[in-house]
């Protein structure tokens, strides 16, 4: 109860800093809002006024409390570009973002548990080995290289699937799926990579130990035993690089959806930052921190699940 | 025991399988998938900040906007010229103040509302209001008054005659007619008498369009036309290859090379037609070295433009010599030649002004293509003749901070892209800081008042002259509008000379009306 007490507090105490941080490098960067938006029919005038009009001629404190005040009841603000609610592009962007991300994750395990196994109880073998090559090759690939090699194979080669854009999901889901399988499988590829070789570390360890030896002793085939005895030892020291992961996860989930032209939060975020629309940045930026400080917070709950050993605050 | 791992991943590739196979006749339908009415998917590069070309001067609101959904009193067709268009016809008064317009009958917006004179009054008024936002309104001038003289005819008086006011009015938002009822949606539902109505926008991805049932003029060939915004040049390329879209509208705002493989491609056809931009590299005449003369005429003779126009253009374009482009009414082709490549005399006239070693300056390139493709390649050829140019690349928003609003800067490469835009060198604030910028605009107000159009052409190619003998800045080319479809889609515009990607003319299959084709739309 107090580690948890202790855990939010940390989680809250990351959260101002990182949003003092993001403010105030935000401010420190040159070039406005009201200048991106003016563009060349900008006079010293037109752009005073829209500063007064946007709220940027306030002092930096009092423009930081109100973003911060708006963020905690709620109320995002406004797109200083579009004057569109920022909830709402934020909503929107999370349809595409999430279920990517979702699938990136899934096809990832899905190569780095095989890869793993495989790697742990083959070290000795050709095959083992072999894996382990594949493994360092889709760390080394960057994911918009493997991203537009699949365009070129399975869009403009072989036209099975769509290279790009997204069609939503309540006009036809079906080919929404088919449009979010490529950049999925570029995200996973690399994520799958980096997974298998902690996996491969971890359950390596565990055939190396007493108890995998003594239920091989006891007459269960490998694979059975690694299953029931090792992958919840493993399991930790692979959640936490997943923890670790995550930042690289949606980083890499920016990058697919540019390549990709995925109408997602990555998109969303790289075209306020050409447009200097700083208060989309800021909110974007937040989001993700919270989402990721949450998701390790929940992961460093879950270890207590996982090895009741780990039952003591000291 | 690895049958367990194997089998996964066997599962997942049947999956992965049967996804692929089902997909293979939803993406090879083109972009009408899965729908029975005929759509135009356009590709695009730069997206939209928002609906409301009245509030914002950015190019990509009024592209796919004007003409489309909102319509102009009068417009400007892809010759350049001026054609009536809500208005039935237009008289000048013989003071040349009064504009007197006759509007169309049986006019309505695609809510139903009509057009009346009313509500034409309303947009003047809307236009010259004090705290108004529209980007060109200065071009208005003063208007002494907006009258309504009857049903069917609205009178506009300006305090003084000014030939390019009905020009400013066809091209810019100044023109726009709205629906008084919708202002207030203007930014997130825009309402017009145009040949589409608004559907749905999805910010930075896509702006969907479909036929207005309540349009006066012949029904355009597609039901509905979505723009898609793709921000990888390559990303369009491959969805107009996997038919995913039908056009490119303007393969120079991304990378022109990508024209070659369409060129030749049966299924495919390319439309170049010059636009109103001009590419130049522009020149800070506040710099100690390059407020000489001599320093800025050597440079223009320093510079290979052919090459430049090979290079930066892929070809599609025209040189130019001067702030103005083929299809301005003051157009003259003699100024292109006026300083022909000549490094050896670019040379001389540095020694001239006391620079026999040449000097050192900045290059400062904004990330657009064009601009980071010909820096190094002007970069060499000043080199060549002893100034050394160091490169530095600034993104958009800091090439407006400290470039457009700052003035810190020696020398840029930029696309000037507005039309007729001779008052930036009559605004002695405007970036490049010329120091006759105050003559310049007494010429061109005594311009602007002559009362017939060769005295009006003669005064501004009095300016144009004037400005390419001070070598103000070095004007390279015109660049095309490179638009690139499939070979069945017919009616586009065939230049670059109105800021619209005008669709009304368009349909899958022509025939093209000889009317269109007259007025330039491409076959």
């Amino acid at each position: 109860m107090v580690y948890a007490v202790r855990r939010l507090a940390i989680l809250v105490g990351c959260l101002l800093g990182a949003s003092v941080l993001t403010f105030a490098l935000l401010h420190v960067l040159p070039g406005s809002p009201a200048e991106v938006m003016l563009g060349t029919q900008a006079t010293p005038d037109a752009v005073a006024s829209l500063n007064s009009k946007l709220g940027l001629d306030d002092s930096l404190l009092s423009q930081y409390l109100d973003w911060i005040h708006g963020l905690i009841t709620g109320r995002l603000g406004d797109s200083y570009l579009s004057g569109l609610s920022i909830s709402g592009l934020l909503a929107q962007a999370l349809q595409v973002t999430i279920p990517l991300i979702i699938l990136g994750t899934a096809v990832g395990l899905v190569i780095a548990v095989p890869l793993g196994v495989v790697g742990a109880l083959r070290h000795n073998h050709a095959v083992g080995t072999g894996v382990g090559a594949v493994s360092q090759l889709g760390v080394a690939i960057p994911t918009f290289v493997s991203g537009i090699l699949l365009i070129v194979v399975f869009s403009a080669k072989l036209h099975a699937l769509p290279p790009g854009g997204f069609p939503g999901w309540q006009v036809d889901p079906w080919h929404a799926l088919q449009s979010l399988l490529l950049p999925a499988i570029s995200l996973g590829l690399v994520q799958g990579a980096i997974i298998s070789r902690f996996l491969r570390a971890a359950l390596l360890d565990v055939v190396k130990s007493d108890y995998y030896r003594t239920a091989r002793a006891k007459g269960l085939p490998p694979f059975q035993a690694l299953l029931r005895h090792g992958l919840r030892n493993a399991s930790i020291p692979v959640s936490t690089v997943f923890g670790m992961e995550l930042g690289s996860l949606i980083v890499g989930a920016i990058v697919i959806e540019n390549v990709y032209t995925l109408p997602g939060v990555g998109t969303m975020l790289l075209q306020a930052v050409t447009n200097r629309d700083l208060v989309v940045v800021q909110d974007i930026v937040m989001f993700v921190a919270v989402l990721v400080l949450a998701i390790n917070m929940l992961l460093d709950f879950s270890y207590r699940l996982l090895d009741p050993r780990l039952g003591g605050t000291r | 025991m690895l049958k367990r791992a194997g089998s996964s991943v066997t599962a997942l590739a049947a999956a992965l399988t049967v996804v692929a196979a089902t997909s293979v006749a939803c993406t090879n339908a083109g972009g009408a998938a899965g729908t029975a009415e005929p759509t135009l998917t356009i590709g695009s590069s730069v997206a939209p900040p928002s609906l409301d070309p009245t509030a914002s001067a950015a190019a990509s609101i009024t592209e796919p906007l004007d003409y489309n959904i909102y319509q102009h009193l009068v417009q400007v067709n892809p010759k350049g010229d001026i054609v009536p268009v809500l208005a039935t016809g237009y008289t000048l008064s013989p003071d040349r103040k009064t504009y007197t317009f006759t509007i169309r009958p049986n006019v309505k917006f695609s809510n139903g509302n009509p057009l009346t004179a009313d509500v034409v009054v309303f947009n003047f008024k809307r236009v010259m209001a004090p705290n108004s936002t529209y980007p060109n309104k200065r071009a208005m001038g003063t208007l002494t008054a907006v009258t309504k003289l009857s049903e069917s005819q609205v009178s506009v008086s300006l305090a003084q005659p000014d030939a390019e006011w009905l020009y400013q009015l066809a091209a810019y938002s100044n023109g726009v007619i709205l629906d008084p009822t919708a202002v207030g949606q203007i930014s997130t539902t825009p309402v017009g008498t145009g040949p589409y109505a608004f559907s749905s926008f999805k910010p930075n991805y896509s702006l969907t369009f479909t036929r207005n049932t309540h349009y006066w003029g012949a029904a355009p060939g597609p039901k509905s036309v979505v723009f898609r915004y793709f921000s990888a040049p390559s990303a369009a390329v491959s969805a107009l290859r996997s038919g995913q879209i039908d056009v490119i509208d303007n393969l120079t705002n991304s990378n022109p090379i990508d024209a070659n493989q369409f060129k030749n491609d049966p299924g495919f056809k390319v439309i170049a037609g010059l636009s109103t931009g001009k590419v130049q590299l522009s020149l800070n005449n506040a710099n100690p070295q390059l407020g000489n003369v001599l320093v800025r005429r050597a440079i223009s003779h320093a510079l290979d433009k052919k090459a430049i126009l090979q290079i930066g253009g892929n070809g599609y374009g025209e040189i130019i010599g001067s702030n103005t482009v083929p299809g301005d009414p003051w157009y003259d082709p003699a100024l292109a030649g006026a300083y022909d490549y000549d490094p050896a005399e670019a040379k001389q006239l540095l020694t001239q002004a006391g620079y026999p070693h040449g000097f050192d300056m900045s290059l400062t390139l904004p990330a657009y293509g064009y601009a980071q493709t010909l820096g190094p390649l002007i970069a060499s050829q000043l080199k060549a003749v002893g100034i050394n140019a160091t490169i530095n690349t600034v993104s958009w928003p800091l090439w407006l901070s400290k470039v457009f609003s700052g003035h810190g800067f020696d020398a840029t490469i930029v696309n000037q892209a507005l039309a007729h835009d001779l008052n930036n060198y009559a605004n002695p604030k405007y970036y490049w800081g010329y120091p006759d910028a105050d003559q310049v605009g007494r010429m061109l107000a005594e311009a602007k008042a002559a009362p017939t159009q060769p005295e009006q052409i003669s005064l501004y190619r009095q300016v144009l002259n004037k400005l390419t003998s001070d070598a103000v800045n070095v004007w390279l080319y015109d660049p095309a509008q490179i638009t690139v479809a499939r070979k069945n889609i017919v009616g586009l515009p065939g230049s670059g000379l109105a800021a619209s990607f005008d669709l009304s003319n368009v349909s899958f299959g022509g025939p093209l009306s000889d009317d269109a084709r007259a007025q330039g739309f491409s076959d």
